[in-house]
Parts: C-alpha cells; structure tokens; sequence
C-alpha cells in the first residue's frame, strides 16, 4: 500500500492503494466514482474509458503507478456544475440509452470525438466509436453525435 | 394469451395507504397499491399463480410524483411505458413523473415481454382511482362537490369559483379515503401521455453517471468477492487454496472458490487471472474434481445423442401441436421439403456481470441486486440463513441488461453464503470469463422441418420436430412436453391444414435458460429458413410464396407487406447484393424483418439495411419500441454471425470478448424501422419479438445472395 495523489475531474484525491493496482478499481471502489464501469478487463470493451489528458483511455489496464501526473476525467466530470456538455444532452434527445451500461464509456469517446471534430463523418464516427454495446445503441449513438454537432439526424 | 391480458384489478390497500401516508409524511405523501398480475406463460407459473405486483405513488411536497414498481430496469423502458399508464390517468404532466424501483421483497417477475402489457389496464387503473381520490380530497377542502372539480398538471380546480388545490396540499387527506372500485379510465382518443414518445425516467442518470447498478451498489462496511468456478460446469475443488496477498478470506464453495478483499481488484485478479482457463489445476496445485457425466458435456456427443434423438427419439406426449393429417400428407406429397437445422448453445452476454449485495443481520437481511425476480431472491436469502422473506428487503438495482440470465439465482446464491462466513455486507461479482463460461445458455437444438406440397406447389402438410434441452425440465417445472421449446413452432400463423409439431428432450446437463426470446430464438431460424427453401421448391418468391400462406391474416400481412415496401423487394437487390425476409410472431406482436447483404470476400458478410416492420398492437412509446427493434436486430446478428458456446467435457469455451464477438458499430447496418398499430385489443410486448426474424432473414439473404444455404448457425 502506498499513499499516492491523483487529479480526478480537477480534483486531487489521495488514496492508499498498493500501486499496481488499476486505476478502474481505483475510482470505482476508493473514490466512490463508480460512473466508470468494468465490462471485460482485457482491454476490450471501453466501458472502462476515462480521459487521460485529453485522450480516451482503458482504466481497467492503466496502473495507480502510471496515472500520477497526469490529469484524469471520468464520466462524472462531463457536466460542468451540473449542466450537461452538449453530447450528453444529445443522448437524451436522442434516447441512446437502454440499459446504459456501456454508455459511460460510449459518452467518453463521443465527446472526445465532438470535441475534436466539428463535423465528423460516419466513417469517423464508425473509427472512434470502438465501443462494444451489447443492446445495440448503435444507431442513437450515431444519431446524438449528429446533433451535437448539428448535422442532420440519420434514418 | 390476448385473452388473459385484460383480468388485472388494481386494488388500493387502504391500510397500507393510511400507515404509509403517516410514515412518510415529511417526505411526501404515498399511496401503496397492490396489483393482482396475471403474467401468462411458464415463468410466471412457475413462480406461483397470482403474483403480486407492489407499488406505490408518492406525492412528493414539489407536486411532482414518483411512481415505483417491483419490477426490473433493464433498459426496455418498462418503468417509462408504466408511469406513462399511471400519470396518464393520475392528470399530472409528463414533466412531473419520476421513477423508482419498489424495494419490496414481493414484487415480478420481469421477463416474456409482459411488463407493460401484463399491466396495461391495472396502471391505469391505479392511477384513476389516486386522481379520484385526490379529487374527493380536493372537493371536501374546497366545500364543492367532487362532480365540479377536474385535475390538470397535479392541480385540482373547482369550476364553480376557480379555486385550486395542489396534488400536495391535498394528498395527505385523499390517502384516508377509501379508493374507488371502477374509476373511469381515459378514453384512448383523449390520451396525453400513452403513445407518445415520453422521454425516459432513467436515462439522465446513464448519461451522467450517477446511475447505480448492481455492481455499483456501495454500503457501509461493505468488502467485495469475486468467483472462479470449477472449469468443468458443477465440478468441485479438492481443498480451499491458500490465502492470497492483500485478502481477507478465500472461501471454497463447493462448485467455486470465492476470493474477499477491501475493494474489488484483488478478488478479480485472482478470479480471472493468471491462471489458464480450463486447466484442471487451480492455485497451490489444488485440482478441480471433474463433474460426474463430465465425458458428455461435450459438443460432439451432445450433436451425436442429438442427431440420434431426431432420427428415432419418443416424442413428448401430448403432442406440441396435431392438426390434421400432417405425416401422412407430408407422405403422399408431390413435392416436398425437408431440412434440418441446428443452433447452438448461446451465451446472453449482459455488459453488466452478475453480481450481488447482501447484508445479514441476525434477523434480518438487505439485498441489493440486478434481478429479474426480486421475489425469489429474498426465497433464496431465507433458503441459505433461515432468515423470514418477511425480513428480506430486496432492492431491484439498475440492471446491465438482463436478458433473462439475471432471473436466475446461481449468483445471489452465492452472495448470501459469502456474507454468512464473512459477517460483513458483501458485493459479490462475477468476473466477465465466468459470466461466459458459467451461464445458463440458450439450449442447443435441432429442429427438423418437412413442407409438404401439393402439385402448384401450395403447402399441405407442416411437420416439426425439435430435439433440445429443456430449461423448464432443467429446473423440474415440466415433464417430457417441449413448453417453452416449441414456440414459434407451434400455432404459426401459416394456412396450412395439416400441422404436426413435436418435441422431443435433449437429456444434456449443460445448464441452460432463458435467452431474450426463448424458443422462438430458435424455432423462428428453422421455420422461416424453411419457408425459403420450399418457396424456392415450389417455383415462387418468398414474399409471395408467404402472403398466399397468410392469405386472410392482417396482421401478418401487414408486417410482411411493410418490410418489402421498405426495402424495396419488388425492384430487386441492387446488384451484388440480396435480400432476405423473415417473418415472427410471439409475445402478442408480429415482427418482419428485411435484409440487405452482400459479400465482399469469401468468409465474409456485410449487413446494409435492415427494415424492421412491427405491429405490437399499439405502441406505448414509440421511441420505446424503435429502440427494442434496433437493439433486437443488432443482438440477432450478433448471434446469428457469431454466438455460440462449444463444451469440451464440461468446460465452456466462451471466456471473454476475445472469444466472443459482438458486431460493433462499424458493422451495423442502417436500420428503418415502422410502426404498425392495428389496435389496442392486440396489445402486445416489444423486448423479444425483434430477435426471432433476424437469424433466418440474414439465412434467406445469403441464399438468395450465392446459393449456400445455412442450416446451422452461427454463420462464421
Ligand atoms: S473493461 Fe476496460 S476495456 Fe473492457
Ligand atoms: S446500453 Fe446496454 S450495453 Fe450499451
């Protein structure tokens, strides 16, 4: 175990963890940030996405150790004081959601896309959409990347 | 089934009420009620006849209301299409509702499709008879008589001076009252809520990440516990292996080993990692003992005992379905087909993996749990402490998806016997490659069809056999009868005079349940494969050679007609490509499904469109059926292409995602999909009826596309 400071959504978090651990479990299970959600662990499914500076990452694969200089955006930390960003706003327009538990991980991804895109296409959404939905939000996750970025819905 | 559909009554208790308004006053004021659920088919049965449904409205001091229900969340929507029938009737806005689960041991059984249509007329009921209610209330502190009042926006107003009062202010007087027996209902023509595309209660939470499922459930004091199985499905561990670093307890459960630490990646690497999957050697050189019957759970010799059992195997008496003359007209055909296909055992793949909460007090326990049957969960919790289900409080979390898997109480089961040793509130979960391996699975089976024809190439004759392994059987529901098994084979919505269905058991032990459609997972494969293949037997293309086959059946031309208009059947494929159709029926609905494919390279399949047609009768939220459409294609072609579970003497080979493969969006077609509303009479469910059609419209397109034609699926 080992006291060790991380910066989650802006805040510094101190927690005690044995350093090998990976940083999903981390916020999950010591942070209460539990947004972030576990689907295979092997690097597989990005249910487990967080932004690590910026760029959309595998909590489940990225060590305590590793994650300590850099700064780390969960789900949680999509809204800012409590307003949605605009591609949370467009999966509630466009009812993405079913069970919703990929989507946190789905949510990542798309507003990194969004954000660094100002019109992407179907064949860069399809590229950075590598998500795995098991109750198939395909569709409505295209769709709400199209309105947030103000292009016309898809059938 | 339509038939039993409309026999709920909705009671208001007016104890409960009066003992929980006091209860909970300073939150706001609840009206408890409690439905009688007629939910037809086995599961229901099975869990007793005359279920109750728990609920309860809360008047909240905002005027707002929350509606809570027993029932499970597992993205269908069903909390969202229930509270659309409750506040329809209860006269508040849209706006006002919110959603909750019940936490009460005693609620449903969530599964067939059934819980919205079970509960159609009984939400509206009970949402009349609190609207009356607070209207009494109302009209009493208003000295009007209640003939003068009317309710709007959660406000009541007196039309002889205009006066109002909130749903709040009145709220805690109208739970006094006793509840009217027959409230008046709505008329359809003056809904605001049913039917429209009313946003869902439970998506703000999934977008921002304050949604809790069950894996996300945390208490105080609470450790956490992974599994591992016995590779070998029911084989057992020789000796408890030895503490791991950085763990508080390692506890041999007999089948499995259970690892608890202060958080959960201790556990989970333990569980999940390091050591190879199906090796027969577990830590410390302890060994896995292999399952009796082991040698069996085999694919192979599970096909072979299969292929014997199609061949000359007794079929289950009463017969599925005997209509006519079926073998002896099949006989004497002048043209005829057969064919015999083949599905395999099939994971349900929930992104959420099965997983627990449970806190034991001496006399009491708290659950909390992504669970299909929150009612059998709290049977289980009495079953392993000896605690009262009266005692048993089980919280329905969040579910990952259900799929039917999480009806089942291997995990719960397991939850509450980790807890016993550790004396402490315990989340148990699963690691994904036990979630794969260690499923109940949709059974393996084969399904002969015969089409006999008469010389223009009408069929005559329709015989069936399915040879599979029974869930019902599995679990002691049944005898040798296929039950769940033949549906979709049975009472097909085909004219064909003479029908034979039969089951016959498949005695495998691999452990099997139920998948998002059941039977008609697999039966829908074969029957409309068939229908292809004797349509191309006969001279005639297979919407046409199905519309004469539907000939005086709306509805079901209805689907059949709309899905060819969509994708453009009668123009024809552009070239290179195909399409292919399928037609299914069940859970009150009907669903057609069209197909463009083409193939780029051997071994491979590309999906362009699907154009989905659905008649559920009415559509209580239309985004809501949409959404069950689409994910029930992407869920089909998933399986269709790729799902299976092989066993090699016990063990499974589906671990993780690596192995298994789930279509991504890049590999999704677009899909079109329209509403059929034929009528209110007909209501029907949405969570299963989009999956049958795909495996069998994706067979007929390949077909059609090169001339192979797929028997047994998955495709690749
Ligand atoms: S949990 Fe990290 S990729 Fe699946
Ligand atoms: S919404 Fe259920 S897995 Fe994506």
């Amino acid at each position: 175990m080992t006291v060790m400071t991380i910066n989650v959504n802006g805040v510094a978090r101190t927690v005690d963890v044995d350093p090998a651990t990976p940083l999903l479990w981390v916020l999950r299970d010591v942070l209460g940030l539990t947004g972030t959600k576990y689907g295979c662990g092997i690097e597989i499914c990005n249910a487990c996405n967080v932004w690590i500076d910026g760029s959309a990452e595998k909590a489940c694969h990225l060590l305590m150790k590793d994650v300590l200089t850099v700064k780390i955006v969960t789900v949680e930390g999509l809204a800012t004081n409590g307003v949605l960003s605009k591609i949370q706003q467009a999966f509630i327009d466009e009812q993405t959601p079913q069970c919703g538990f990929c989507q946190s991980g789905v949510l990542m991804r798309a507003a990194k896309l969004v954000n660094g895109n100002a019109k992407p296409t179907d064949a860069q959404i399809d590229a950075a959409m590598a998500n795995i939905c098991a109750c198939g939000t395909y569709p409505r996750i295209r769709a709400a990347i199209k309105r947030a970025t103000g292009q016309a819905p898809v059938v | 089934m339509s038939d039993q559909l409309f026999k709920n009554g909705a009671e208001l208790i007016n104890t409960n009420v009066s003992r929980r308004a006091f209860m909970a006053g300073s939150v706001g004021t609840v009206l408890a009620f409690v439905l009688e659920s007629s939910m037809p088919g086995s599961v229901a049965n099975a869990a007793g006849a005359g279920t109750k449904i728990s609920g309860y409205l809360t008047i909240n001091p905002d005027n707002t209301v929350t509606v809570a229900f027993g029932g499970a969340e597992m993205g269908q929507g069903i909390m969202t299409g229930l509270a659309q029938c409750v506040a329809e009737e209860l006269m508040v806005d849209w706006s006002q509702v919110k959603t909750e689960s019940a936490p009460w041991a005693q609620s449903y059984i969530t599964g067939g499709s059934f819980g919205v249509r079970a509960n159609f007329v009984a939400m509206r009921t009970a949402g009349a008879q609190a609207r009356e209610m607070l209207i009494s209330a109302a009209a009493t502190s208003m000295g009007v008589p209640a003939s003068s009042c009317t309710a709007s926006a959660g406000v009541i107003t007196n039309t002889l001076n205009s006066q109002t009062r909130t749903f709040t202010s009145v709220a805690a007087d109208a739970a006094l009252l006793t509840p009217p027996a027959s409230p008046a209902l709505t008329p359809k023509a003056n809904w605001r809520i049913i039917g429209t595309r009313a946003n869902r209660t439970d998506i703000r939470g999934k977008v921002d990440g304050s949604a809790i499922f069950g894996l996300d459930v945390q208490v105080p004091g609470m450790v956490y516990a992974a599994v591992r199985h016995s590779p070998a499905i029911g084989g057992t561990l020789a000796a408890t292996p030895k503490l791991p670093a950085g763990a508080t307890h390692v506890i041999n459960l007999g089948n499995a080993v259970a690892v608890v630490a202060s958080h959960s990646w201790i556990p989970l690497d333990y569980c999940a990692i390091g050591i190879s999957s199906t090796s027969s050697t577990w830590r410390d050189g302890i060994k896995w003992t292999a399952p009796a019957g082991a040698a069996a759970m085999t694919t192979a010799a599970i096909l072979s005992t299969g292929n014997t059992l199609m061949a000359s195997g007794t079929p289950g008496s009463p017969l599925a379905e005997n209509i006519g003359t079926a073998a002896a007209n099949y006989t004497a055909a002048p043209k005829k087909f057969e064919g015999t296909y083949q599905v395999p055992f099939l994971p349900h793949v929930m992104m959420e993996v099965p997983n627990c909460t449970v806190s034991l007090s001496t006399n009491s326990a708290e659950v909390w749990a992504p669970t299909q049957a929150a009612g059998w969960v709290a049977s289980t919790v009495a079953a392993l402490t000896g605690i009262p289900t009266a005692n048993v409080t089980v919280h329905i979390t969040l579910l990952g998806a259900g799929l039917g898997r999480k009806i089942e109480q291997d995990f719960i089961a397991e939850a509450v016997k980790v807890a016993k040793i550790v004396g402490k509130p315990v989340k148990l979960f699963w690691p994904r490659e036990e979630d794969l391996s260690q499923d109940q699975y949709r059974p393996f089976g084969l399904i002969r069809v015969r089409l006999g024809m008469d010389a223009s190439g009408t069929p005559t004759a329709f015989q069936a056999r399915n040879v599979s392994v029974s869930p019902l059987f599995q679990r002691g529901w049944i005898g040798a009868t296929g039950n769940d098994n033949v549906d979709g084979l049975v009472d097909s919505p085909y004219n064909i005079p003479n029908k034979l269905v039969e089951f016959v058991r498949h005695p495998s032990t691999i452990p099997v349940g139920f998948w998002r459609s059941v039977g008609e997972s697999m039966n829908c494969f074969a029957l409309e494969s068939a229908i292809d293949e004797a349509a191309l037997i006969a001279g005639q293309d297979p919407v046409a050679f199905r519309r004469t086959l539907l000939a005086g059946k709306t509805r079901e031309l209805g689907v059949l007609n709309a899905a060819a208009t969509m994708i453009g059947w009668d123009a024809g494929a552009p070239a290179g490509h195909a399409y292919g159709i399928a037609l299914a029926s069940g859970f009150g609905s009907l669903a057609c499904l069209a197909l463009e494919v083409s193939q780029p390279a051997a071994g491979s399949l590309t999906i362009h469109r699907a154009c989905m047609a659905v008649d559920p009768g009415m559509a209580v939220n239309p985004t809501q059926v949409e959404a069950q459409m689409q994910g029930g294609i992407i869920q089909g072609l998933t399986s269709a292409l790729w799902g299976k579970t092989t066993f090699a003497n016990g063990k499974a080979s589906s671990k993780n995602f690596n192995n298994v493969r789930l279509l991504k969006m890049s590999e999704s077609p677009a899909i079109q999909v329209q509403i059929i509303e034929s009528g209110i009479q007909y209501l029907g469910g949405i969570g299963e009826v989009g999956v049958p059609p795909v495996a069998p419209a994706l067979a007929n397109a390949y077909a059609r596309l090169n001339g192979t034609r797929v028997r047994t699926l998955p495709f690749f």
